[in-house]
């Protein structure tokens, strides 16, 4: 039979004691956190996973904040060539007027004024800016492609500007002036020196029309690409946001308590305690004092 | 051969005495019930030599206390100090690995992991915004803030790391002083032996020291015939009989001042001394070179993707961090030096490079071992808590089983108040009846001297 002492009830009830306290204690710490994980030691394994989703939510929100600065300059950059597009369709009417053979030259000469006015509106919307970049100047985005009442020049470069919008995923945003902006300014001018000159009418009506159509088909296929990449924006920016509600997930379940568990862990624990007290409080007082008669 | 009419008188006066010594004793227990290393003592009674009456018929003489006998189990003191030198390597590791689970505050909202995530994002917005000088300073500040985030772990990681060579230091002082004490008690212990007494209450000091001495390393004891011992510390002798040695510690030996030294490599489990070498001489250092290791790709990759660039000024080799180690990483690159554009001048839209630095994040980068910096950080981190969590671990079965061997020995070696109360009644009753044995052979007496030859008065 072993032989227990009065210090190893003590130290039993104790050790039992600051156990369960020590537990307590930490429930309470992920009650009050949140948080079932507050140090590595924790859990290693899960600190490793919360720092990878932390790195990856990371990444992602500002992918999402890629797509939409990119969904933005693309949208300016849809709304100027709309613009540009419309002036196009108007030189093509006034082209159609002046080639009408009956036209006398002052009346020739007033659709090429107009012409150049439609030039300079379009040279103005080539120099549409985003958050202040020129979006038609290539890479050279604090140069002014086109100047205004001065020669047609195209001033910017032709680079193309990339935006990351997923891991290792880039996508062009812009177009550039050259490719869009020039022909269209070429054809129109064209057609007012030929309305100058007095140009024949089959001039005007076929060589130039044909220039001016296949500079505004340029443009609509321009419009076409810079639609299907704003679409694209678009699905990237839904695909993004549901990965970031499934890392959220995944990151909460990682490092949050489960409040449900934790209450009841909690409760548990609280009522051992309790008892582990009131036990040790009978277990220590009474010996054989108690008990004999003076 | 008849005996002395007063046999009797001196049998009870014998009985008297033992059982009063044995009441002390009792008396001695129950106070020190509660001193610590305290070794319950019991009277060990013997009978005294027996009167021969006539041939073959001895007459017994009463009882004597033969000595005070400390119960003790030393192959328990063995096993319970080899257990207590592993809770006091364990305790110690942990202790510090919590300091340094402290510094790295992971997971959180302000470590260095948010801290990278907050540089790559602002690399990211450069190549969103190149033409942008605030974005370009944003970025700057987000370097200076990372950078300041390294230099302020490197600098708490080796604030730890002086305080555990100071700890070291003061633990082997400590071990010193115990075997200045250790030395005078088997003085002591000796002197008391010369004059035939056992000196209980001192051996019981010796043994309490040498059990406190096993949280510090590993205690080996070896007893002499003269009542001293001799103490080795972690192999390495600390004691030997009258004569106490001084340890120093170099580099993770442990040696002593003989005339021919002896010494002993420490290893991580020996003891607190030995858990606090090993952290100061492996464990932290291989943190802070992980983490050196994180500063000095991080600098170094981003400083060659940086001059390769060309600034918002047009210059190009432009570097953007200085520094090779956690604690001395900088940023020197100002918001016209970040090379976000692959060519020369005058195009500030240009954000190639830009682009390839925020994409450094993604990369493996073979001075990390084939991590990418956010997976070098995570697994200095992994490491650390594992380390932690392992220690943690091993402080509580240390805990569980010193706790275990400590109630065995107090099982033998322990006061039960139960027992001394039940001993103070068994002594006490015996008290009373050989005082009423002393007062049988006294009314027989008063009867013989007093009653006789009055026969007719």
């Amino acid at each position: 039979m072993t032989r227990v002492t009065n210090s190893m009830t003590a130290r039993t009830v104790l050790a039992d004691i600051q156990n369960v306290q020590a537990q307590l204690t930490e429930t309470q710490n992920r009650l009050s956190s949140g948080k079932q994980l507050t140090k590595p030691s924790d859990d290693p394994f899960g600190t490793s996973r919360a720092l990878l989703y932390r790195g990856e939510l990371a990444a992602n929100t500002q992918y999402q904040s890629n797509v939409n600065e990119a969904t933005s300059w693309l949208n300016t950059t849809d709304t100027a060539l709309g613009s540009i597009s419309d002036d196009a369709a108007r030189a093509r009417d006034l082209l159609l007027q002046g080639a009408n053979g009956s036209m006398s030259q002052t009346d020739k000469d007033a659709i090429a004024d107009e012409l150049d006015q439609l030039a300079d509106s379009i040279k103005t919307a080539g120099n549409t800016q985003y958050a202040g970049s020129y979006i038609f100047s290539g890479a050279k985005t604090g140069t002014q492609p086109f100047t205004i009442g001065g020669t047609d020049a195209y001033a910017g470069d032709t680079s193309t500007i990339n935006r990351e919008i997923g891991q290792g995923v880039t996508v062009p945003v812009n177009v550039t002036g050259d490719t869009v902006v020039s022909p269209v300014l070429a054809a129109i001018r064209q057609a007012a020196i030929d309305l100058r000159a007095g140009g024949t009418p089959g001039n005007l009506g076929t060589t130039d029309l044909n220039a001016l159509d296949a500079a505004s088909d340029n443009i609509s296929e321009t419009r076409a690409i810079v639609g299907a990449r704003q679409n694209r924006m678009a699905s990237a920016l839904s695909r993004l946001q549901q990965i970031n509600v499934a890392q959220s997930q995944q990151l909460s379940n990682t490092e949050d308590a489960d409040m449900a568990q934790t209450m009841i862990d909690f409760s548990t624990q609280s009522a051992v305690y309790q008892a582990a007290l009131k036990a040790g409080a009978n277990l220590i007082q009474p010996s054989l004092m108690n008990f004999l008669s003076s | 051969m008849s005996v002395s009419t007063f046999v009797g008188i001196e049998t009870a006066l014998r009985g008297l005495v033992a059982q009063q010594q044995a009441l002390e004793i009792t008396g001695h227990n129950i106070t020190n019930a509660n001193t610590a290393g305290y070794t319950r003592e019991v009277a060990n009674f013997s009978t005294t030599g027996a009167l021969q009456v006539q041939p073959g018929s001895l007459l017994g003489t009463g009882v004597t206390v033969t000595g005070f006998q400390r119960v003790r189990d030393s192959f328990l003191d063995v096993q319970l100090r080899a257990q207590t030198m592993l809770q006091g390597s364990a305790q110690a590791t942990e202790d510090n690995l919590g300091q340094v689970e402290g510094v790295i505050n992971e997971p959180s909202d302000t470590g260095l992991n948010s801290l990278l995530g907050s540089y790559w994002s602002a690399w990211q917005n450069v190549a969103n915004s190149p033409q942008d000088p605030a974005t370009r300073q944003a970025l700057v500040e987000a370097a200076k803030s990372l950078a300041s985030g390294l230099n302020n772990t490197a600098s708490q990681l080796s604030t730890i790391a002086s305080q555990t060579a100071q700890d070291a230091g003061l633990t082997l002082q400590q071990v010193n002083a115990d075997a200045q004490t250790l030395q005078s008690l088997n003085t002591a212990i000796y002197n008391a032996k010369a004059v035939g007494d056992t000196a209980n209450d001192l051996l019981d000091q010796r043994d309490k020291l040498l059990d406190d001495m096993s949280q510090l390393g590993g205690v080996s004891v070896t007893d002499n015939a003269d009542g001293t011992n001799n103490v080795t510390f972690d192999g390495v002798a600390l004691v030997a009989g009258k004569t106490a040695y001084t340890l120093s510690e170099s580099g993770g030996t442990l040696s002593n001042d003989m005339t021919t030294p002896q010494t002993a490599t420490l290893t991580a489990s020996m003891g607190k001394l030995g858990a606090l070498v090993a952290q100061r001489d492996t464990t932290i250092p291989s943190y802070q070179s992980q983490l050196d290791a994180i500063a000095n790709a991080l600098a170094t990759q981003t400083n060659t993707l940086n001059s390769a660039g060309y600034a918002l000024d047009g210059t190009t080799g432009n570097a953007f961090f200085s520094g090779t180690t956690a604690a001395t990483i900088a940023v020197v690159a100002t918001s016209t030096k970040v090379a976000a554009s692959a060519t020369a001048g005058g195009v500030p839209g240009d954000n190639t490079n830009a682009l390839t630095l925020a994409d450094l994040q993604n990369q493996a980068i073979a001075s990390l071992g084939g991590s990418t910096i956010n997976g070098a950080y995570a697994k200095l981190v992994t490491t650390i808590g594992s380390d932690s969590q392992s220690a943690q671990r091993a402080v509580s079965n240390a805990n569980v089983l010193v706790d275990s061997l400590t109630n065995r020995r107090d099982s033998v070696s322990g006061v039960s108040l139960d027992e001394e109360m039940t001993n103070l009644v068994k002594y006490q009753q015996g008290y009373q009846a050989a005082s009423r044995a002393l007062n049988s052979i006294d009314d027989a007496l008063n009867i013989l001297i007093n009653r006789t030859g009055r026969v007719g008065l």
